[in-house]
C-alpha cells in the first residue's frame, strides 16, 4: 500500500483487470449477438446478460462496502474506507443498471412497468440505502468522521436485508421472478453467453472499483500535498 | 444506568418547560389529518376507515421525524453534545436515556392524534385499547430506536433535516409494515397477526441492541 501512495500510477491490478475486462466484453458481444432467440419473449430476454450480472455486481459491491466498512471501524486504517466507499459508488452504478433494466424486461413479458414482487422491493430499499449513503458521505463535515458514520451506515444496511424480506413475505406480495438460475431454467445454447455475461459483470465490477479506488488515493495525496504547501 | 436516568430527566424537564417539541409535533401531525381529508376521495371519514391505520403510522412518522430533528440538535447549543460524549460511561446509556426521551414525548403526541383519528375515522376502540397501545409502543420503540441513532448522525450533517428522514426511513421499513399490518388486523379481526408481532418484536430488539453497540462510533464531540 505504501508503494501506492509512494507512486500514485494505475497498479498492476488495474492494468490487468483491464486487459481481462476487454476481452471478456468482447466474448460478450460476440455470444450474446449469437445467442438464440427465446421463442417465446423474444429477443427481449437478452436483457438477462445484462441484467443479472448487474445484480450480482450490485449486492458484491454492497457486500464489500459493508465488510470494509466493519474493517474500517476495527482497524481504523484510511484504505478500508477507500474500498468501502468505491464499493459503495460502484455498487449503485450496477444497481441503477438493475433498476432500469428490469422494467424494460417486465413491460416484455409481464405486461407491466412495475410490480411489487419481493425480490424488486429488497433491490428498490437497497438503492436508497446507498443513496442515503453516498449522500451521507458527501454531507458530513470531516472525513474521518463521514469514514467512520459512512461504515455505521454500511452495517445498518446489511442488518435491514434479512428484516425487510420478512417485511415484505408479511405483506404476501406475489414473487413474479424466477426461482432459481438452475441448469433446466435456461434455454439450449444460453448457457455459455450467460456465464460469460456475468463474468464479464464481475470483471466490470472489478475494474472500475480499482479505477476508483486508485482515484481516492490520488485524490488523497494531493490533497495532503495542498495542505503542506 | 445513572447516566441513562440524567440524560432521560433532563430532556424531560426542559421539554417540559418550553414544551417546544411536543407542541410543533402535534401541531403539524394534526395538518397532516387536514392534508388526508383532502387527498382522500371520500375525506377523512368513516368511509376511509380502512385506510385510517396505515394513514395513522404516516401522521406518526412525521410527528416522529420532526421531534427527532431536535432531540440532537437541542445539544448543540453551548456545545454539550461534547460533554454529552465526554461522560465516563459507555455511550450507549446516553443513546438510551435519549431513546426513552424521544420515546416519551412521541407517545404523548400519538395519544392525541388517535383520538383525533378516532373522531375523524370513527374507529371504534372499544375492547383493544391494551392491544392498540401494545402495537404503539413497540412501533414506537422501533422509531425512536432508528430515529434517535439517526439523529446523532445528522446533527453532524449539513442539511441535516433532509438527511434524518433519508437515512432512517429504508431501515425503518420492516418496523413500519409489521405495525401497520399489526394495526389493520386488531381493527378488521380484532386481533394482532403473530407474524406482524414477531416482526416487530424482532426487529425491536436488533435496531436497539445495534444502536446501544455502535452509538460508540456516532455520537462525537
Amino acid at each position: 500500500m505504501t508503494t501506492a501512495h509512494a507512486n500514485p500510477s494505475p497498479g498492476r491490478a488495474l492494468r490487468v483487470s483491464g486487459w481481462i475486462l476487454l476481452a471478456l466484453g468482447l466474448a460478450f458481444a460476440i455470444l450474446v449477438y449469437s445467442a438464440p432467440i427465446d421463442s417465446m419473449q423474444g429477443v427481449i430476454q437478452k436483457i438477462l446478460y445484462v441484467h443479472v450480472p448487474s445484480a450480482f455486481a450490485a449486492y458484491l459491491g454492497f457486500a464489500i462496502t459493508a465488510l470494509f466498512g466493519i474493517l474500517y471501524l476495527w482497524r481504523g486504517e484510511v484504505r478500508y474506507d477507500q474500498v468501502a466507499h468505491s464499493s459503495a459508488e460502484v455498487g449503485v452504478v450496477f444497481c441503477t443498471l438493475m433498476i432500469v433494466s428490469g422494467p424494460i424486461w417486465a413491460k416484455g413479458t409481464w405486461g407491466h412497468w412495475w410490480v411489487w414482487d419481493p425480490r424488486l422491493t429488497i433491490t428498490l430499499l437497497l438503492w436508497f440505502t446507498y443513496l442515503a449513503y453516498l449522500l451521507l458521505r458527501s454531507f458530513t463535515e470531516g472525513s474521518e468522521r463521514a469514514a467512520r458514520f459512512a461504515a455505521v451506515y454500511g452495517i445498518v444496511g446489511v442488518l435491514e436485508i434479512p428484516l425487510n424480506y420478512y417485511a415484505i413475505e408479511l405483506f404476501g406480495e406475489a414473487a413474479m421472478h424466477p426461482d432459481n438460475l438452475e441448469r433446466d431454467s435456461l434455454g439450449d445454447g444460453m448457457r455459455w453467453p450467460f456465464l460469460i455475461s456475468v463474468l464479464a459483470g464481475f470483471a466490470a465490477f472489478a475494474y472500475l472499483l480499482l479505477l476508483r479506488v486508485d482515484l481516492t488515493r490520488r485524490r488523497a495525496i494531493l490533497e495532503e500535498a495542498l495542505l503542506d504547501d | 444506568m445513572r447516566v441513562l436516568a440524567a440524560v432521560l430527566w433532563k430532556d424531560l424537564v426542559s421539554e417540559w418547560r418550553s414544551r417546544e417539541r411536543v407542541v410543533a409535533m402535534l401541531v403539524f401531525s394534526l395538518l397532516v389529518v387536514v392534508v388526508f381529508h383532502f387527498a382522500l376521495p371520500g375525506g377523512a371519514t368513516a368511509r376511509n376507515a380502512s385506510q385510517a391505520p396505515g394513514l395513522l403510522w404516516v401522521a406518526y412518522v412525521f410527528a416522529a421525524l420532526l421531534g427527532l430533528n431536535r432531540a440532537f440538535s437541542i445539544e448543540l447549543e453551548n456545545d454539550a453534545i461534547s460533554v454529552l460524549a465526554l461522560a465516563p460511561v459507555d455511550r450507549g446509556w446516553v443513546f438510551l436515556g435519549k431513546f426513552l426521551a424521544n420515546f416519551l414525548i412521541l407517545g404523548a403526541v400519538q395519544i392525541v392524534v388517535a383520538v383525533v383519528f378516532a373522531v375523524f375515522f370513527q374507529l371504534d376502540f372499544s375492547g383493544i385499547v391494551p392491544q392498540f397501545a401494545g402495537i404503539v409502543a413497540l412501533g414506537s420503540a422501533g422509531l425512536c430506536s432508528v430515529g434517535t441513532f439517526f439523529s446523532a448522525m445528522a446533527v453532524r450533517t449539513r442539511f441535516r433535516e433532509v438527511m434524518l428522514p433519508l437515512l432512517m426511513i429504508p431501515p425503518l421499513l420492516p418496523v413500519l409494515a409489521a405495525a401497520v399490518e399489526a394495526t389493520v388486523g386488531l381493527f378488521t379481526e380484532g386481533k394482532v397477526p403473530p407474524g406482524s408481532l414477531q416482526l416487530l418484536l424482532v426487529a425491536d430488539g436488533i435496531y436497539c441492541i445495534a444502536s446501544f453497540i455502535l452509538f460508540d462510533y456516532v455520537l462525537d464531540g
